[in-house]
């Protein structure tokens, strides 16, 4: 069952590459990549269900690493699956020259076959290994369009993700050294005998947490994120924010410092301390922003912030609410950079200072992104509130109120900036009209839809997902 | 760890130590994009080293031999990628210099 996550997705890029003019027609590209998101999105969603969890997996022998589906990954798929479909609908309505289509979903499989593969494999240099792959097919969909822009945006990123994979590549010669196994289970083994090599095992462990820092974007090393976030593509920036980032960098972080590896109470007040300060410096820094992609970057890293906190409250009930923020977070960041490429497509620019009065002329899109901002800022009943509210109670029962009570009232910061967003943007005097009077496009206007029904959905079923998807991740944490 | 594995053990280390210096200073003070590229792979390639020496300390040469090739294809791939952002910023600029790359902020 897992290696289908893989292998679907990389026949589909091979069938695509088949020197067959009729295989290269939009009308085909388009459903066939789509079809493929949603088959995922359908078959992770039946994981926890406890549906076709018994059929044997007829292609295993050919992965010699070892996936391994669980209920963290699960959701991970899910949520690679939602937020890659929709990146295919508002390219799809973005995009319209066949070879740029033709790069675009090519690129777009190798990612998702990287993002598949880093969420379900059980042995650390693998997983550097596809964390990589899908960097690369990123740096290149960033860099697209050849502007000046997307060049300083891409290169940043490129050089601060090299010098992350060193620290990590140092990370994992340090555990091979000391475990002799690169794979985690020998490595969780190793933490647990508490052996003689305890030394290399903590270096290998901080250097490790360098590197991720960097992947996730929080705040000592955010410096690449605003701008990658904001040089990229409508489209791209969507994929970018709402999964590979967080794939890249928190899933990692989540898998490895809540499964894996054991936290000492010094780790623990580094991810604590790393997390409140992201939560702060961005929420502030965003307040000062002019460019909608660059206030949604800003605001992501301290939304990461959180599910950095979280992880170093270090409880199981702490780590359901990572999950479930990552969850979230995922879905509505990018309902809400759909609603900046719907801006984008219409007006031509995310400058906000250019923008204004649009909530009378695009209902769908200032409806959507009230609702994703609402849930970003923690308004019940929408799945944002609960999220945050889960990981709150955490940080009090583990014993850290001081954290507790800065990051509620981070919180009703992150209301102050979205609601200045949003006066200016969607309220307030039409400052100039569109260039072109285009019409809405029905790829955006359904993704919209789509990313702000569920997160209304789960916000008022969060019992039944609670109970479904995140109570069973208490199993996986030790 | 015997006294002859521990001087091994040594004399690698600071082979790599200085490579990672050598690195770091080669991205940290040069303005010049291909030399940040250069000094990238000189840190990558200390760390391919250090992972060389961990396979022969704790006895898995073979193990250690797979994730270096793997990591040398990686590197590769990784670089051409950098080297043609590289080349487009140079025909949008005329310049390498990175310090030229500086309309994003905020």
């Amino acid at each position: 069952m897992p290696s289908l996550f893989v292998l679907t997705p990389f026949l589909l890029l091979v069938v695509v590459n088949l020197p067959f003019k009729f295989l290269r027609k939009q009308i085909a590209l388009w459903p066939a990549v789509g079809g493929m998101l949603v088959a995922q999105v359908v078959f992770s969603t039946f994981y926890p269900l406890n549906i076709g969890r018994g059929i044997a997996d007829p292609f295993e022998q050919f992965f010699m690493f070892g996936l391994s589906l669980d209920s963290l990954s699960s959701i991970m798929l899910l949520i690679i699956g939602i937020v890659a479909f929709v990146s295919v609908l508002v390219a799809s309505s973005m995009i319209s020259e066949e070879r740029q289509v033709f790069h675009f979903l090519n690129l777009i499989l190798i990612s998702v076959i990287g993002m598949n593969t880093t969420v379900l494999i059980s042995d650390i240099f693998s997983l550097y290994v596809f964390v990589e792959i899908t960097a690369l097919a990123v740096f290149v969909l960033i860099a697209m369009e050849k502007g000046k822009f997307a060049i300083e945006g891409t290169f940043k990123y490129l050089i601060l993700s090299a010098v992350a994979s060193v620290f990590m590549l140092t990370a994992i010669a340090f555990f091979l050294m000391a475990v002799g196994s690169t794979s985690f289970a020998a490595i969780k083994d190793a933490f647990a005998s508490n052996s003689s090599d305890a030394f290399l095992l903590k270096l290998g462990t901080g250097l490790f947490l360098c590197g991720l820092l960097i992947k996730c974007g929080v705040v000592p090393f955010h410096g690449w994120v605003p701008d990658a976030y904001s040089a990229a593509p409508a489209s791209v920036s969507v994929l970018l924010a709402g999964v590979v980032t967080k794939v890249s960098g928190v899933y990692v972080l989540l898998r490895l410092f809540g499964t894996v590896f054991i936290l000492n109470a010094a780790l623990q007040n580094t991810l604590l301390l790393v997390g409140i300060i992201s939560i702060c410096f961005a929420a502030f820094a965003s307040l000062t922003q002019t460019d909608f992609k660059r206030m949604l970057a800003y605001s992501s890293i301290s939304q990461v912030g959180y599910i950095v906190l979280a992880l170093g409250a270090a409880t199981p009930l702490a780590f359901v609410g990572a999950v479930f923020h990552f969850f979230n977070h995922a879905i509505f960041k990018s309902l809400l950079f759909v609603n900046a490429a719907s801006l984008e497509k219409r007006l031509g620019t995310t400058d906000m200072d250019k923008i204004g009065g649009m909530g009378s002329k695009m209902k769908v899109t200032s409806a959507t992104s009230l609702i994703g901002l609402l849930s970003t800022a923690g308004i019940p009943p929408l799945s944002g509130f609960w999220s945050k509210l889960i990981i709150i109670i955490a940080l009090f029962s583990a014993g850290r109120p001081v954290y507790a009570v800065i990051a509620l009232l981070a919180s009703a910061l992150t209301l102050a900036y979205f609601l200045s967003l949003e006066r200016k943007v969607f309220f307030g005097k039409v400052v100039a009209s569109p260039a072109a009077e285009t019409k809405a496009s029905f790829g955006i206007t359904f993704s919209e839809v789509l990313l702000a029904a569920i997160t209304v959905a789960a916000g008022l079923g969060f019992a039944f997902i609670l109970n479904t998807w995140l109570l069973p991740l208490k199993e996986i944490v030790h | 760890m015997s006294a002859d594995l521990s001087q091994l053990f040594g004399h690698f280390m600071i082979a790599i130590i200085l490579l990672f210096i050598i690195g770091a200073y080669c991205i940290l003070a040069s303005f010049n994009m291909v030399r940040i590229l250069i000094g990238l792979e000189i840190l990558i390639k200390a760390a391919t080293l250090l992972i060389i020496l961990a396979g022969y300390i704790c006895g898995r040469t073979a193990l250690a031999q797979t994730i270096v090739i793997t990591l040398i294809v990686i590197e590769i791939v990784v670089m051409v990628v950098a080297s043609g952002v590289t080349l487009w910023a140079f025909r949008n600029n005329e310049s390498i210099d990175p310090r030229k790359l500086s309309e994003l902020k905020g």
